[in-house]
């Protein structure tokens, strides 16, 4: 389910079956160097979970991409959005992230990080299949944490 | 000449009713649109989208077929790409759709390996029959809907999303 009001109606409803939380982190880079490749990776994580949100709609609550600078103190943010997500009363929580930094966060239970593919040139058909590979490589990772 | 002056009270007259027309025209504006949309969305409708799957091929075990469509959600348009679980029964070709019934997760063709001949859900173990009818005891509450499906010069076309017509 994607965090938007029709669909946390039924949440609400269903809670005991949504038991786990898909959290996109996203670095934002806006200088000239950087702002293609963050573009690009925020493309690609956005297509992946909705790819995921589709596959696994009624178990997991999709939130929107949570953005932050490269200077951001990823620490202090672990620990502030898990406290969150502990209030939300999830059994699993899934971070997804193009931002090798997120690796060495221990705080963080079940971060899927994952090298950003850069999508947005190629034709319809191919980035389709491409994504559809990266969910394929997803996907146990969860059937995993469930089982 | 002072006749064809516009006197205070005419030109309230007017500026008022400029005012009231403006606003009223910016009332009705929506109104109209919503009126006259639903006219304007009918083309493509009823259509049914072209797969690249060959009927040939498709035998009688279920499988994916993709087919893509322009959505147009309040404020944008975007390509979506929906899926199919299709397969032949005898001549008859069939397509049923891979949202489960329960709370929508999607479906997968013998997903299960100790239910082979099943749709099954990851989600909440839930379990369909190959026509679609829900397996009792399984979260699902109903059948799998069905796709209007046809054969366009050898390829699948899937077109509406309908209630189950296989299980009754
Ligand atoms: S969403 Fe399919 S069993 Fe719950």
């Amino acid at each position: 389910m994607h965090f938007i009001g029709k669909d946390i109606d039924q949440y609400l409803s269903q809670r005991e079956y949504v038991d786990t939380a898909v959290v996109p982190l996203l670095e934002l880079n806006l200088s000239e160097t950087g702002l293609k490749s963050s573009a690009g990776a925020s493309e690609y994580l956005q297509s992946l979970t909705a790819l995921l949100e589709k596959q696994f709609k009624g178990r997991i609550l999709l939130f929107p991409p949570v953005s932050y600078t490269a200077g951001a103190d990823r620490t202090r943010m672990a620990e502030e959005i898990s406290s969150e997500m502990e209030k939300g009363g999830f059994r699993h929580v899934f971070y997804m992230t193009t931002d090798a930094q997120w690796r060495s966060m221990e705080s963080l239970k079940n971060v899927l990080w994952l090298p950003a593919i850069p999508t947005g040139d190629m034709d319809r058909n191919f980035k389709q299949s491409v994504m559809e590979d990266q969910l394929r490589q997803v996907l146990p990772l969860f059937l995993n944490e469930w089982s | 000449m002072s006749n064809n002056r516009v006197s205070r009270r005419q030109f309230l007259g007017y500026t008022l009713t400029g005012v009231g027309g403006f606003m009223a025209a910016g009332m009705l504006m929506p109104m109209v649109r919503f009126a006259v949309d639903p006219v304007l969305q009918q083309k493509g409708t009823s259509d049914f989208v072209l797969t690249d799957q060959r009927v040939e091929d498709i035998t009688e075990e279920p499988v994916r077929v993709d087919f893509t469509f322009e959505q147009q959600d309040a404020w944008y348009t975007s390509e979506v790409t929906n899926s199919a679980w299709v397969y032949k029964e005898g001549d008859r070709l069939i397509a049923l759709s891979p949202v489960c019934k329960h709370l929508g997760c999607t479906v997968n063709w013998a997903g299960d390996p100790n239910h082979p001949n099943q749709f099954f859900c990851p989600c909440h173990a839930g379990r369909y029959e190959k026509n679609g009818q829900n397996v009792p005891g399984t979260p699902p509450l109903g059948p799998l809907d069905e796709y209007d499906v046809q054969e366009q010069d050898g390829f699948v076309a899937i077109g509406a999303a309908k209630e189950n017509t296989l299980t009754v």
